[in-house]
């Protein structure tokens, strides 16, 4: 009987011990001031840490510490809008990407124009007031931009100069020439094609509509207003895929494909972020290290000095959920976080910087080769299309016809008007 | 009839050379690129003879600490969702080998039928009852999400094997005056062990690479190492494959040399019952 009590008493002293160590923890935690950030790593990691944490001021005269949770693209928006439907959240700064908020999703976050009243971000007119506008929704701003990824043309230069070309198209025309003569096999052995593109993001079909002066949906929500240009840029798609310019896998290529196809010599041209510029030139990772170049997206002739490329960018943006517990200190963290200081910081980090003046900054041209021309095509950038509840839907049946058109499988002028009847029904009213 | 005996032999050896094939290929891809430098890993022609480097796990070490830490919650949670699920699947397999009754042979049925049940069904709605539980990021939701799916496939695994030790062992012990529980403790749990242990490397393979629910149920405390992985994948700043591939390599090892390990008692898990009757 004796031994049978002990037993029971050391399991309950060990289910005691364990209970105060759980609210040990709870407590030990509870001594400072805790943000907690729900954002994709590459925010956390442009913010430096140790000696270059641009946040170690901040933290100190807030006594307070900041503690990231990252994800991917998609689930961390998915996982922002969920956390922000609830009665409460421990986060206090979500990062949204400009393409999602609808009305009903902007509407979980706190308008943000009267804390810029009452305790403005420094000299707010010097951010991209195109990005601004992004993450103003009916009429409420809601976000406050950091970070943007601007399309722009990628190409090999050693493979250009084996195909004897001496320098890069100055319009869309020259380029579709130049993908079909670098479709060889280079002197190292390696397949190449002219172009390497993804078929499921309508970034690309999109760009080459607009280098006609085209579009898939305006910012107005005008659906394909123009569509002479969109058919002109599927058939310089489909005209490219069928002279083996674009790769046979074309309808299975991924975003990761045109990274490795670059760095690896198996395409001479790419449309990608300027801030990959990094990585394809990475010794550790590409066999052209430093031959890997970074230009304008080109118009087609007949627009070339009349209007300019409006090349695709997608901006990200710090916003606060309204269920969120203290959105003061998150204001504090947002308005640090955008000052000039900050956002030249995490430039030379290799974020894309939302400040005009940022550009201008002497460390930042010399550490970012590709910062001028970045700069330029941001100013007339805009969004894929804006942003409303059936845009995934929207942008898979573009898709869908933009692939059927490419691999030549529905005349161009079909597909243009397939999109029109199908998406139609989804545009908002 | 010579051509037919070599034939035969010939056929079979193929058939186990393109299954192993099939199956080794993603592991060997995996591991061998993780050793490879990063400019090779991708390369056409395809580098098959190489300089190994460990450059990749220095900089998952120094870049991505995190993952460790992820590691070591997945280390917590498996640990502890395989002795819930492993206790409550042998209590609850006794129950049904030892107790008959039309209604709770029916409920065999049902666990059957819970088990077929796609998880992202009950995830959604459970977001918010774990979130007004206050458990959301920690490492119980986790350990008792990953048990209860696995009960229902456990006990109907126990059931099996303790329906094969003889009834007349209960009866003994009783007479000597064993209770239940010291009967299911001393005698039925180390005559059903090879059960105990199927059960355990169910759960656990599944735990250690479980994402959907540890992705919608953890931030930061809590956070498992495949989710970290995910990150890895992230489509912002570009995917560092080598860094990737040592990721998985050093993800995938315990677990496979665990399976291998324990390989006699998944196949005893997979065919317990089969010659029954």
């Amino acid at each position: 009987m004796t031994d049978h009590s002990r037993f029971r008493l050391s399991r309950r002293a060990l289910l005691a011990a364990g209970g105060a160590t759980m609210l040990g923890g709870h407590a030990a935690r509870a001594d400072g001031k805790t943000l907690n950030v729900l954002s994709h790593k590459v925010h956390q990691t442009v913010l430096g840490t140790g000696d270059g944490d641009l946040m170690k001021d901040w933290r100190k005269a807030n006594n307070a510490d900041i503690a990231f949770t990252t994800f991917d693209s998609n689930p961390l928006q998915d996982r922002l809008f969920r956390e922000a439907s609830l009665a409460e959240t421990e986060f206090g700064v979500g990062y949204l990407i400009d393409n999602r908020p609808t009305s009903q999703i902007a509407a979980l976050f706190e308008p943000l124009q009267p804390r810029q009243d009452k305790s403005p971000i420094e000299d707010f007119a010097d951010i991209a007031p195109g990005l601004v506008r992004g993450m103003t929704i009916d009429g409420k701003l809601i976000g406050i931009p950091v970070r943007h990824a601007t399309q722009g043309l990628f190409y090999n230069e050693a493979l250009l100069e084996e195909a004897g070309i001496t320098a890069p198209p100055t319009t869309l025309e020259e380029l579709v020439a130049q993908a079909k003569k670098t479709s060889f096999t280079s002197k190292a052995g390696t397949p190449v094609v002219g172009m390497v593109l993804a078929s499921d993001l309508a970034v690309f079909p999109v760009m080459f509509a607009r280098a006609f002066g085209g579009d898939f949906i305006s910012a107005d929500f005008k659906l394909v207003p123009n569509p002479a240009a969109m058919e002109s840029g599927l058939e310089t798609l489909r005209a490219m895929f069928e002279a083996g310019s674009l790769p046979r896998s074309y309808a299975t290529t991924k975003n990761d494909d045109q990274v490795t196809w670059l760095q690896q010599g198996r395409a001479a041209f790419t449309v990608l972020p300027f801030a990959r510029f990094a990585q394809l030139n990475d010794a550790g990772q590409s066999k052209y290290p430093g031959r890997i170049k970074a230009m304008e997206f080109p118009v087609a002739a007949a627009l070339k000095g009349k209007t300019p490329m409006a090349a695709v960018v997608e901006a990200w943006a710090m916003a606060i959920p309204k269920n969120a517990k203290d959105k003061d200190l998150a204001w504090s963290f947002i308005r640090e976080v955008s000052s000039k200081r900050v956002t030249l910081g995490m430039a030379i980090n290799g974020n894309g910087p939302v400040r005009v003046s940022t550009y201008a900054d002497p460390a930042l041209q010399a550490k970012n080769p590709v910062a001028a021309v970045e700069a330029r095509a941001l100013a007339n950038a805009r969004g894929a299309f804006p942003p409303f509840p059936e845009a995934a839907r929207a942008q898979a049946t573009f898709l869908e016809e933009v692939q059927l058109a490419v691999l030549g499988r529905k005349p161009v002028k079909e597909a243009v008007a397939a999109i029109v009847t199908r998406v139609k029904p989804m545009m908002p009213a | 009839m010579r051509a037919e005996r070599i034939a035969i032999p010939l056929g079979k050896a193929l058939a186990v050379a393109a299954i192993l094939l099939w199956s080794l290929f993603p592991i060997a891809f995996i591991a061998l690129s993780s050793l490879k430098p990063g400019q090779e890993i991708f390369a056409v022609p395809p580098k098959y003879v190489f300089t190994p480097t460990l450059s990749h796990y220095v900089e998952l070490w120094r870049g991505w600490r995190g993952f460790f830490a992820g590691l070591l919650n997945s280390v917590i949670v498996t640990a502890g969702a395989t002795l819930l699920a492993v206790a409550a699947s042998t209590c609850a397999g006794y129950v049904y080998a030892r107790h008959g009754g039309r209604l709770l042979n029916a409920s065999v049925a049902g666990l059957i039928v819970v088990r077929l049940i796609p998880p992202i069904v009950v995830t959604l709605p459970l977001f918010p009852i774990v979130n007004a539980l206050r458990l959301n990021d920690t490492h119980a939701v986790l350990i008792i999400l990953y048990a209860a799916f696995f009960v229902s496939l456990g006990t109907v695994l126990m059931r099996t094997f303790i329906q094969q030790i003889p009834r007349e062992l209960d009866e003994a012990a009783a007479i000597d005056g064993a209770s239940r529980l010291t009967t299911l403790w001393r005698i039925i749990v180390p005559l059903a062990l090879p059960g105990v242990l199927a059960v355990s490397v169910f759960v656990i393979v599944y735990s250690w690479n479980e994402f959907l629910f540890a992705f919608i149920f953890t931030a930061t405390r809590a956070k498992t190492a495949p989710l970290v992985m995910s990150e890895m994948i992230g489509s912002i700043d570009g995917v560092d494959w080598g860094i990737l591939f040592a990721a998985a390599t050093v993800q995938l090892a315990p677990v496979l040399l665990f399976v291998l390990f324990m390989n006699r008692y998944l196949v005893a898990g997979l065919t317990a019952g089969s010659t029954k009757g």
